[in-house]
């Protein structure tokens, strides 16, 4: 017993750890403040997952994901670049309880849109996938918000809304954040000016039916369809109405070239996790429940501006649109509920 | 204005910078033009949240000049099994075509070598650029030593910036981990445990290291490659380049004349890195074991190197 006794007294003093470090507090760790969970890491869940972190959003960040060695991959891979990062705890699993008490669970899962395939046509496939990933993301995290990122987005935001049983603040698509961007992105390289200095809006449908809202672009306060009053329509010599097409078209394009898009989605979904996180009450173009709104009598999500803080959406700003833009939300959301009504099991 | 080569999953590298706001025109080259193209439009698509005004990309390297830093990841990647030296001829013939492009057009450029085996390849650019030592880096050991410190961190439960350690010499399965350097507040490890880095040493300090050299072929099996972690360490350097933050990093430089190196190798040590490149070089004192296995890994690096048809 003394000869036991002595090799552990010998181990106690030669243990690095306690030589070295006097504890202070005891206990149970604290749990995370701002947790984020990505579900899904193919290129658009790392690119979320990074922008996320470069931007020193979460104190902690869990990924999940079905393909055990990709996922335990990427874990190490990022948790290996710990020393350039400020969020403290990475972790993975393929079991949901990786994510208790996320603040945030940014849903990127489900199968990628293949070359010239719509969106409308991926949702039966990832409406599958949902009904297996929604249930146990709200089971280990009641009071998250929700952004959803997978395509269709606006549908599978709603699918999103109903398995989860989440009130509809509280449950986010990605939506025209990204269309908007790259719409400004696009206008603004053609005025020679940086992208956050062109204010204009994309809303509803997220994709080929995007309305760009032409009646509220400007620039230094001032309008551009008062300066131009063709601005956007067919009629108009300066044809800005075709900088609107290549946005709808650029995804498909990115997707041609490279296989996929990612950096641009990944950063715009940092944007909304910022606003949420710090309870910025920021307004962002996202999808949210427009039910009875500008005449809309279904239950469907389509882009409009959002008031975004802890709380998900805050508010949603009733923007003034012409008779022709309210036709193409309203044509936009039957065209959505035409697919909605008809999804097996949500 | 950044250039990077070429596109990858060490893309990441360009997507770090840009989103780091460290420069104000970022030029991608590589020779798949398509997904180069992809790659531009998807950086450029995302301009509203970043502040990098430009984003070119071509496979004609009239792109990319005036750059201040250049930061080559062409080449063959290092498939699964596969060792680090075993690249070597593949991606010295893919330089022998890129490095004189690059000179040719950033003459004034510092060249930032990733592509491994790294401390071969900065070799080959040096001698293929003709460019002054100090303006030739390779990323070296600045990935193994950030493994190292998030061991040793996830180790002691502190972050890795309060955890320091200093691996150096080859880029991989030979690097050398300076026990007697590792320290936390000042405080050595190696003064409270001196078995530390021993085969006697109970806390397996030893292990540790041996992690760091296996991390890149375990992600690499799980995942396919690895991206972010190099990423990361890359756009730490070239933070402190453009920043001209006089910080130290191990990186890969040449090492003749130093702790008994006779041929001219590229190996890591700590480096003071500026705007005008490596600036100046931190004498480490190391003891005779840490010394020897420096001139093996440079004897084992000429050995290759002198091989080699530049």
């Amino acid at each position: 017993l003394v000869l036991n006794w002595a090799t552990v007294y010998q181990a106690i003093f030669t243990n690095c750890t306690v030589k070295l470090i006097t504890p202070m507090a005891s206990g149970p760790a604290e749990p995370p403040r701002n947790k984020v969970t990505v579900v899904g890491v193919g290129m658009v869940g790392m690119a979320c997952a990074v922008s996320i972190l470069l931007r020193d959003l979460a104190d902690e960040l869990a990924l999940v994901d079905v393909m055990e060695d990709k996922l335990k991959g990427e874990m190490m891979d990022l948790q290996h670049g710990s020393l350039f990062l400020k969020t403290s705890k990475i972790v993975a699993d393929k079991d949901y309880a990786v994510t208790a008490n996320s603040r945030i669970v940014v849903v990127t899962a489900g199968v990628r849109q293949q070359e010239g395939e719509s969106r409308l046509n991926l949702v039966q496939r990832n409406v599958n996938i949902f009904k297996h990933i929604i249930p146990q993301i709200v089971k280990h995290s009641p009071n998250c918000t929700l952004i959803v990122v997978s395509n269709p987005v606006d549908v599978l935001t709603y699918v999103t809304w109903k398995l989860s049983g989440l009130p509809k603040h509280r449950v986010i698509g990605s939506g025209t954040n990204l269309d908007s961007a790259r719409f400004r992105f696009l206008m603004a390289e053609r005025l020679g000016i940086h992208a956050t200095s062109f204010n204009g809006w994309v809303l509803g449908e997220h994709g080929d039916t995007s309305v760009p809202v032409w009646s509220g672009v400007s620039v230094a306060g001032v309008n551009l369809q008062k300066l131009n009053p063709e601005f956007g329509l067919d009629g108009d010599k300066e044809d800005w109405k075709a900088t609107h097409k290549e946005v709808v078209d650029s995804a498909y394009e990115v997707i041609k070239l490279k296989g996929y898009t990612n950096w641009a989605i990944g950063l715009s979904v940092a944007d909304l996790t910022e606003s949420i996180i710090k309870n910025m009450s920021r307004i962002h173009p996202v999808s949210t429940m427009v039910k009875d709104m500008y005449g809309i009598g279904e239950e469907v999500f389509l882009s409009l501006p959002c008031v975004l803080n802890s709380n998900g959406v805050g508010s949603v700003i009733n923007m003034t649109l012409t008779d022709a833009e309210v036709g193409q939300l309203k044509k936009s959301a039957d065209t959505l509920w035409g697919i909605q009504k008809d999804l097996k099991d949500v | 204005m950044y250039c990077h080569t070429p596109c990858g999953p060490w893309s990441t590298v360009v997507h770090y910078i840009w989103n780091r706001d460290l420069c104000d025109e970022l030029c991608l080259i590589d020779v798949m033009e398509d997904k180069l193209k992809g790659e531009v439009m998807d950086l450029q698509h995302g301009s509203l949240f970043c502040k990098t005004h430009k984003i070119v990309g071509d496979k004609d390297y009239s792109t990319t000049a005036h750059s201040k830093v250049v930061v080559v990841t062409a080449g063959a990647r290092q498939q699964e099994g596969e060792s680090r030296l075993n690249l070597v001829q593949r991606n010295v013939n893919i330089f022998k075509f890129i490095i004189p492009q690059i000179v040719k057009y950033s003459p004034n450029a510092i060249l930032l070598v990733v592509s491994n085996p790294v401390d071969i390849l900065t070799y080959v650019a040096w001698k293929l650029s003709g460019f002054p030592r100090h303006r030739v880096i390779g990323s070296g050991t600045n990935l193994d030593s950030g493994r190292f410190r998030h061991l040793m961190g996830e180790k002691l439960h502190l972050h890795p910036s309060s955890c320091h350690g200093w691996i150096i010499g080859e880029h991989g399965d030979s690097s050398v981990p300076v026990w007697s350097g590792v320290n936390v507040a000042g405080v050595s490890l190696k003064g409270l445990n001196p078995d530390m880095g021993t085969d006697a040493d109970k806390e397996d300090w030893k292990h540790v290291h041996k992690m760091v050299v296996n991390g890149a072929y375990e992600v690499i099996k799980l995942k396919g490659y690895t991206s972010w972690a190099i990423g990361l360490s890359v756009a730490d350097l070239v933070e402190s380049i453009l920043k001209n933050l006089h910080k130290v990093h191990p990186v890969s430089t040449l090492v003749k004349g130093m702790h008994g190196v006779k041929e001219e190798v590229f190996l890591s040590v700590p480096c003071v890195l500026g705007n005008s490149g490596l600036t100046d070089i931190i004498h480490m004192t190391l003891k005779p074991e840490e010394e020897k296995q420096l001139i093996n890994s440079a004897e084992t690096l000429w050995g290759v190197q002198k091989e080699l048809t530049l």
